[in-house]
């Protein structure tokens, strides 16, 4: 039986087996499909309700002097008829209106932008609809504060002089006294006030400039209005993209988490674990499985939410409270987006609450386990929904927060491929290295069986076997931690003012390649007990494997510099970034030739070529086989630089160098290719370098920057020469080599 | 068919100390026997099978099954293997046939073949009334018995068995003992490992003693009666075990 059979055979039960279990179909189907509508519905009413149980209220102003509250019982009762759409009836038909009026039914009340939220929806409409008031005079202004604070008046009114006369030109200042911890005072009373006392203010105005003559557009020399242009489905989505993304990622987390626990740490405490540990399947292929189903479900989880959610949101009414009455549509567009999005971020979950759970004996200790992963995870969520946040820097490749920004993204359209790309890529390394933890924790004696000692012995190097190479799990942990550490390492030296410019900045980097890229494998594989020179390929090298180095190492620096010139014509680099690029290089321009060659290419093809095609490559090729790891090695390794533009080039790098180590399992010949790509790149653009002898051999770019086409196809030759020279390791080659491997390790 | 040499396996304890829970223990089954492993609770019984199955790395010594070192090739060595002990418990959403479905295909047997293995183990069990309901709604019995077709879907030639008829009633018990003895009447390697002595008495010639992870006597139960000049086999135990333990002198 195949693997993939195999597995497809697992998943197929696992499936079976969780969809007959109770507590995943509540978590999965009726909390999204009935419990969640129903508390956002319920939690809605019962704030309109209250709202409007509260409008009906009679709320009490205090004020300092029996003058005050005739002219404020005056203010009051004439109000209705300042209120819009009233003014010019007669008294009578006024106070009919005002007593029919119901809430909300204002017909000019203002439209909120998406961004308002309902608190400030709620204080307009009470502006416009003013409840009842009862006024109470107090001795002073003293006795004022205290009547509000202690709650006998919702509201005080202070005025700075005295009561203003009707035909007053003068200004009076009105203040009101509010108590900000009493949503009485502060929602419904004093906004209730502000909008009497507006409408006045707007009135007198009026009168002031008819007995003047004046045209109200006097004193409105400028009138200022906004208005949207977002069509209905951006508006839509805009709503969507506040609340959506972090709901979907705590009900993809809630979705996985019981099958997560149930296919693992449930499985051990049901006593059926070594039931299925016993029979001739890899642990690998046993976690795959039961990863597929978990994914699965929680993907399945996060649509019906998705669903669950549109439902609510147009068809509940709550699209109508959050729009107040703009035009709202569904950005149906934008779903199938956003549902493609979630695969990652359900990957992700699954297999770390996968990874997770395999640590835990029992249920209940997985259940504590999962805790922290959903508070984990809801801190970056909620950065993600910072308003403002951009998918830009270290928040490209920040798990969680990028996808829940994405999210929000693609339901208003504002989105980038590149973006796209990041979060993509990253998330799914990261999702792969949750997997390969998994499969590591999952099998472990310690978490199989209870008496089997303590977990310690996942981490203490003394229960490490000896091995010649990494597993799939430490390289994939070891790729994943170094990505983040070399990415946010580069983009805070990049974003240091000055640095790009200067030899420090070189310097630095060195630094950062030598620790991360050099040191990192060497400490890893000795930790871990692998064998250093069979794990990073430090073994003599085969003549025609170094030929093959030659060839690449001359050719493909003339290759990049063809495709850099054609990719500027569709995918041209950004000003900034070429500026950039441009200084980093002019610094090292002042230096010598030797000082460039160390930096740009020598430590680079040294301590790359040990992290990559070394320790990479040979813990990959045992889970992914020689193909497989080849090519995920030379995506990583694309992706290691950090910039769309030259991803293409590095990773094509990337797997003629994966190519040569893993035909002629010496790291040496790749490190020769390594150093000659970035060594002659660097040189033949000095004077003081290849540039003049270049020349004279006709070597000379055009005014687009192309080399002559010539110099191309010699080097498109010479690198078909080059991957001859690997695929063409002839099967006696390959067996006089593997005998030299073995009789050196046997000499060891 | 089965050859444990020198096994050993060394467990870290929490507080940074190790524990030994077996210690250079060989010995040998060979084919249609049935080799009694007896020892009494934690003395190392459950771990030494763990090892043979392969679920469990030795720290030091081998087991070959077969010709093959477990820990060299664990998928093969498992497919020889019939392993069944209380800790390998049954899916309670599964149906008695599902589970064995399953399981064989996990083995890589084609669906008709199978099938035909399933019926026949129904038939010997007396499976046929509940292969069809959960097995989480079935009796004590009725799982081990379920339990034991599970480890015999792929007729497997070596049977690693650890009490087997514990918390059996007397008939259940009776038929699974007969159905062991056919197993290996039919040319299977069985080890049994147990602490009820008459179950050894019954169904083994050789056996060996395990205490505190160390064999401490090994060979055919009427040359240690011999040895111990003890003949019921209960004594015997006592007479071997109170030899190395002071506690069980007293």
């Amino acid at each position: 039986m195949n693997r993939l059979s195999r597995i497809n055979t697992i998943w197929r039960k696992e499936l079976l087996d969780t969809l007959r279990d109770r507590r995943t179909l509540i978590a999965m189907i009726f909390v999204p499909m009935v419990l969640y509508p129903a508390m956002m519905l319920g939690s809605l009413q019962g704030f309109e309700l209250q709202f409007s149980r509260l409008t009906k209220e009679e709320y009490r102003v205090a004020v300092s002097s029996e003058e005050v509250r005739t002219w404020l019982r005056w203010v009051l009762d004439t109000d209705a008829a300042r209120r819009p759409g009233v003014e010019g009836l007669p008294a009578e038909k006024v106070i009919e209106l005002a007593e029919q009026r119901e809430p909300g039914a204002s017909p000019n009340e203002p439209p909120l932008s998406p961004e308002q939220s309902a608190e400030d929806a709620a204080r307009a409409h009470v502006r416009e609809n003013p409840p009842e008031y009862t006024i109470i005079v107090v001795p002073n202004a003293d006795r004022l504060r205290e009547k509000v604070m202690s709650g006998d008046a919702h509201v005080g009114l202070l005025l700075d002089s005295g009561v203003p006369a009707r035909d007053s030109t003068d200004s009076t200042g009105v203040t009101l006294l509010v108590d900000q911890t009493d949503v009485r005072s502060q929602q419904i009373a004093a906004p209730g006030l502000h909008g009497v006392l507006q409408r006045l203010a707007d009135f007198m105005l009026a009168q002031r400039l008819r007995q003047m003559s004046l045209d109200p557009a006097f004193v409105h020399p400028i009138e200022v209005r906004q208005q949207s242009v977002a069509p209905p489905e951006k508006v839509g989505g805009s709503i969507l993209g506040q609340i959506v993304p972090l709901i979907l990622v705590i009900m993809t987390i809630t979705g996985a988490i019981y099958p997560a626990i149930d296919l693992t740490a449930g499985e051990r405490e049901r006593g059926t674990l070594e039931t299925l540990m016993v029979a001739p399947v890899p642990t690998v292929d046993l976690i795959a499985g039961k990863f597929v189903v978990v994914a699965l479900i929680a993907m399945l989880s996060a649509a019906l939410n998705l669903l669950s959610i549109g439902g609510t949101v147009y068809l509940g009414g709550l699209g109508d409270l959050l729009s107040r009455g703009s035009p709202v549509a569904i950005p149906l567009n934008a779903l199938p987006w956003v549902l493609l999005a979630l695969v990652p971020l359900a990957i992700m979950f699954s297999a770390t609450l996968l990874a997770v759970c395999s640590f835990a004996r029992s249920f209940k200790e997985a259940q504590n386990y999962v805790m922290p992963v959903m508070v984990g995870a809801m801190i970056p969520a909620v950065v993600g929904i910072l308003p403002g946040t951009r998918l830009e820097g270290p928040l490209l490749i920040m798990p969680v927060t990028n996808i829940v920004i994405l999210t929000r993204d693609l339901f208003t359209g504002r989105f980038d491929v590149f973006a796209i790309v990041w979060v993509t890529l990253s998330t799914t390394l990261y999702a792969g290295a949750a997997v390969a933890v998994a499969a590591k924790l999952f099998g472990q004696e310690a978490v199989l069986f209870a008496d089997s000692g303590s977990l310690k012995t996942l981490l203490r190097r003394r229960f490490y076997r000896p091995a010649d190479r990494p597993t799939v799990a430490q390289a994939f942990f070891v790729l994943a931690a170094v990505f983040s550490i070399n990415f946010f390492a580069q983009q805070r030296l990049l974003s240091a003012p000055g640095m790009a410019g200067s030899l420090r900045f070189w310097l630095i980097l060195g630094a950062v390649i030598v620790v991360l890229f050099g040191l990192v494998p060497f400490a890893a594989a000795a930790y871990m007990r692998v064998r250093i020179r069979p794990a990073l390929g430090l073994t003599r090298p085969h003549p025609l494997g170094l030929a093959a180095a030659l060839c690449f190492g001359l050719s493909t620096w003339i290759l990049a510099q063809a495709w850099f010139t054609w990719q500027q014509t569709w995918l041209p680099m950004p000003p900034e970034m070429e500026q950039v690029y441009e200084e980093m290089v002019a610094a090292l321009g002042d230096t010598s030739p030797l000082v460039m060659v160390l930096f740009l290419a020598l430590i680079p093809a040294v301590c790359e070529e040990l992290f990559f095609r070394g320790y990479a490559l040979s813990g990959l090729r045992g889970g992914l086989g020689k193909a497989g790891a080849v090519v995920v090695v030379a995506v990583a390794f694309g992706i290691y630089h950090h910039s769309v533009h030259r991803l293409f080039v590095t990773t094509a790098l990337g797997l003629l160098l994966g190519l040569l180590v893993i035909q002629y399992r010496s790291i040496w010949p790749a490190m020769l290719a390594h150093l000659l790509h970035n060594g002659l790149s660097g040189l033949s653009a000095r004077e003081d370098g290849l540039k003049p002898a270049l020349t004279w051999l006709g070597y000379s770019l055009g005014a687009d920057g192309a080399p002559p086409l010539p110099w191309v196809m010699a080097a498109a030759t010479l690198a078909v020469v080059g991957v001859v020279l690997c695929v063409r390791v002839t099967g006696r080659e390959k067996a006089l080599e593997n005998g030299a491997a073995i009789l050196q390790h046997g000499n060891q | 068919m089965i050859r444990v040499e020198g096994l050993t396996k060394v467990f870290p304890n929490p507080d940074g100390t190790e524990k030994t829970a077996v210690d250079h223990i060989s010995f040998e089954v060979q084919p249609a026997e049935i080799y009694g492993l007896l020892g009494p609770n934690g003395a190392g019984k459950t771990t030494t099978l763990r090892m043979i199955s392969g679920l469990l790395r030795p720290t030091d010594g081998q087991v070959i099954i077969k010709g093959e070192e477990v820990t060299r090739r664990p998928e093969l060595v498992k497919r020889h293997i019939g392993y069944l002990t209380a800790n390998t418990g049954l899916y309670a959403r599964l149906t008695p046939f599902e589970m064995l479905e399953y399981f064989a295909t996990l083995y890589n047997i084609p669906r008709d073949v199978a099938r035909r293995r399933i019926a026949e183990l129904v038939g010997w069990l007396g499976m046929d009334s509940y292969i069809r309901l959960r097995c989480g709604a079935l009796s004590t019995g009725q799982k081990q018995r379920v339990n034991i077709a599970r480890a015999l879907i792929a007729d497997p030639p070596i049977l690693v068995l650890d009490e087997p008829t514990l918390g059996l009633d007397v008939l259940s018990n009776r038929l699974i003992l007969e159905f062991i003895r056919t197993q290996a009447a039919a040319g299977k390697a069985v080890l049994l490992s147990t602490h009820a002595l008459d179950e050894i008495d019954q169904m083994c010639r050789r056996m060996g003693l395990i205490h505190n992870g160390r064999l401490i006597a090994e060979g055919e139960l009427d040359t240690l009666r011999a040895q111990t000049g003890r003949q019921r086999l209960s004594e015997v135990f006592l007479h071997l075990v109170g030899a190395t333990d002071p506690v069980f002198t007293q």
